[in-house]
């Protein structure tokens, strides 16, 4: 995982997934951008590298679908024709994960506050009841470290020493309304993890390298949670960081800026292959 | 009612390895036994009743068939979310037990009265509710909700007019108890329909003699959906008397009562006796609170009078 070239095969399998999700959302005029930009490296990571055979994947932030419709159809975990219809009418695809419609989303999300308690109650059958190696990832966003239900299953895992489950918070530091710092501040969010006896680490939500650093870990007793710190719109610079692309759809003038930033990008990587 | 189901999750407990038992850390003096004996299928999740019921639900997509207990409002209004959507909308085997249906936590006060945990829960898609009339009556309950795939709700309480009757028959299936059957087949007769522990309250009103005039049927409801299918003895009762008095220890907006006047258009009358607050309640016993808002054995005869006036 060291290796330069499987990071550069990261970053070229992330930018092919930020390529499929701009598509996807400029055909269905559909918002929730800035979102998916911020937890695609994270999701990439997860589905190339970290997810097992058996082991499952809680989205947490349900708001985040697309980008993890986009990762599966990528992997080849969603088919074309399921695929073809995000955000149509019919679709098993809507804005937020839908109940038992796919195999490789155990759970409905969308309600911030969900996830990790489910997520939670799968590894405790799995670790105590079923005694089997199975992990299970469960991706939170920061404005969802609001949630007291949150925090009971924070409780929970710590009580329960779940090693078996890892969270990871997309922490990009942007909300509904508003900054996370302005609305309820967070910070220090590490240490509020490792106060519910979590093992906790920060990481760059972008470099694939400190997250594969902070998320092999071996079972000890504990379960990790690490704070990827990210970029909301990351890729895209009309984008980043700016709260309205949580909600805009995009216009033909800035799907094509967005593709071009993406161009950018991808002959970088390959001056950096060369070199 | 709560030895009894204990006793009977036992059983559940004892059969299948599927099943667990999750509790909001309530259980004292009740659930050693199976805390004891079962390890890690049993768990006190503690006073995190959102957390608890997600948990459930993980529990349940792993394959697990999880029980959740708590007091009847804690384990139903403060994780309705959670209820709707991690097990109503995965359809998953997730059972939750509510102790203290009605007034039946009394002194304790407004918090731990659940006087529209029926009405909340009828609303939520693959939801089924039982409501047991007796003790002796639990067993049946738990027995058919261990055997669903989906979700289930089960309201355990004590009725302060408890009284022996025992039925003259019960349905197998929907578990409705008839205990009294109208004497004269062809004079204007009641059909009183007691809304699982509500019944015990006519079935007081039977014992004193109070309905000793009247022609009346008794019935005992413990289960919704409805399966007048296999009801066919409450339907027949209603389509004969074409008038029907309801009892219920739940509000009368979205209580049972309201869904089966609406099931049931051809009783010409329909008065649904429920529970309520007044302006200027005050607290104490559950028998207190059932004087209070008029559920009691006389005012069930005067309704049943009137309604044959």
């Amino acid at each position: 995982m060291s290796e330069p070239s499987t990071l550069l095969s990261l970053r070229e399998e992330a930018l092919a997934v930020r390529r499929k999700f701009l598509r996807m959302h400029f055909e269905a005029h559909a918002g929730h951008l800035g979102t998916g930009l911020s937890d695609i490296d994270i999701l990439v990571y997860l589905h190339k590298v970290w997810l097992a055979p058996g082991d499952q994947f809680i989205l947490s932030k349900g708001h985040g679908a697309s980008s993890l419709y986009a990762t599966l159809h990528h992997f080849g975990r969603l088919s074309d024709a399921d695929f073809a219809t995000y955000y149509k009418d019919g679709t098993l695809l809507p804005a937020h994960p839908a109940p038992g419609a796919l195999e490789a989303i155990p759970a409905a999300t969308g309600s911030l506050g969900h996830g990790l308690p489910i997520a939670a109650g799968l590894a405790y059958a799995h670790k105590y009841i079923h005694q089997t190696k199975r992990r299970v990832a469960c991706l939170v966003s920061d404005g969802e470290c609001n949630s007291g239900s949150l925090w009971e299953a924070a409780l929970f895992a710590g009580h329960h020493r779940l090693d078996n489950l890892t969270v990871i918070v997309d922490a990009n530091g942007l909300q509904g309304f508003g900054r996370t710092k302005d609305v309820l501040d967070l910070e220090p969010l590490a240490d509020k993890w490792r106060a519910f006896r979590f093992r906790c680490e920060e990481a760059d939500g972008h470099d694939f390298s400190r997250l594969h650093e902070a998320l092999q870990r071996p079972p000890d007793g504990a379960p990790t949670c690490v704070v990827a710190r990210t970029v909301k719109g990351k890729g895209v610079a009309l984008m980043e960081n700016k709260l309205e692309w949580h909600y805009l759809p995009m216009s033909q003038e800035q799907y094509t800026r967005a593709l071009e930033d993406l161009a950018e990008a991808e002959s970088r990587l390959k001056q950096q292959k060369q070199s | 009612m709560r030895v009894d189901f204990v006793k009977a999750i036992e059983g559940v407990l004892a059969a299948d390895p599927r099943s667990m038992f999750v509790t909001g850390d309530l259980g004292y003096s009740a659930l050693e036994g199976v805390a004891a004996t079962y390890g890690r299928r049993f768990l006190n999740a503690g006073v995190a009743e959102q957390n608890m019921v997600g948990v459930a639900a993980g529990l349940a997509l792993a394959g697990m068939r999880p029980w959740v207990y708590s007091i009847a409002p804690f384990a139903t209004y403060r994780c309705l979310e959670q209820i709707r959507n991690d097990v109503c909308l995965h359809r998953l085997p997730v059972r939750i037990a509510g102790n203290g249906g009605g007034y039946t936590y009394g002194i304790m006060g407004a918090t731990h009265h659940a006087l529209e945990d029926l009405a909340v829960l009828r609303a939520l898609p693959n939801m089924r509710l039982f409501f047991p009339c007796s003790n002796d009556h639990v067993a049946g309950a738990v027995s058919q909700m261990a055997a669903l795939d989906g979700p289930a709700y089960i309201r355990l309480a004590i009725s302060p007019y408890t009284t022996p009757v025992a039925p003259l028959s019960e349905q197998p299936v929907t578990l409705t108890r008839q205990y009294a059957a109208r004497r004269d087949a062809t004079a204007p007769g009641v059909t009183i329909v007691g809304v699982g522990h509500g019944v015990q309250i006519a079935l007081r009103a039977l014992a004193s003699g109070g309905l000793a005039e009247a022609n009346v049927d008794v019935f005992g409801v413990a289960r919704f959906p409805w399966d007048f299918a296999a009801d066919a003895a409450l339907l027949q009762s209603v389509a004969a008397t074409r008038n029907v008095v309801s009892v219920e220890e739940h509000y009368a907006d979205g209580g049972i009562g309201e869904s089966l006047r609406a099931a049931l258009p051809e009783a010409r009358a329909f008065r649904i006796l429920a529970a309520s607050y007044s302006p200027e309640q005050r607290y104490g016993s559950p028998a207190f609170h059932l004087q209070q808002c008029g559920l009691t054995p006389e005012a069930l005869v005067a309704a049943v009078r009137e309604s044959l006036r």
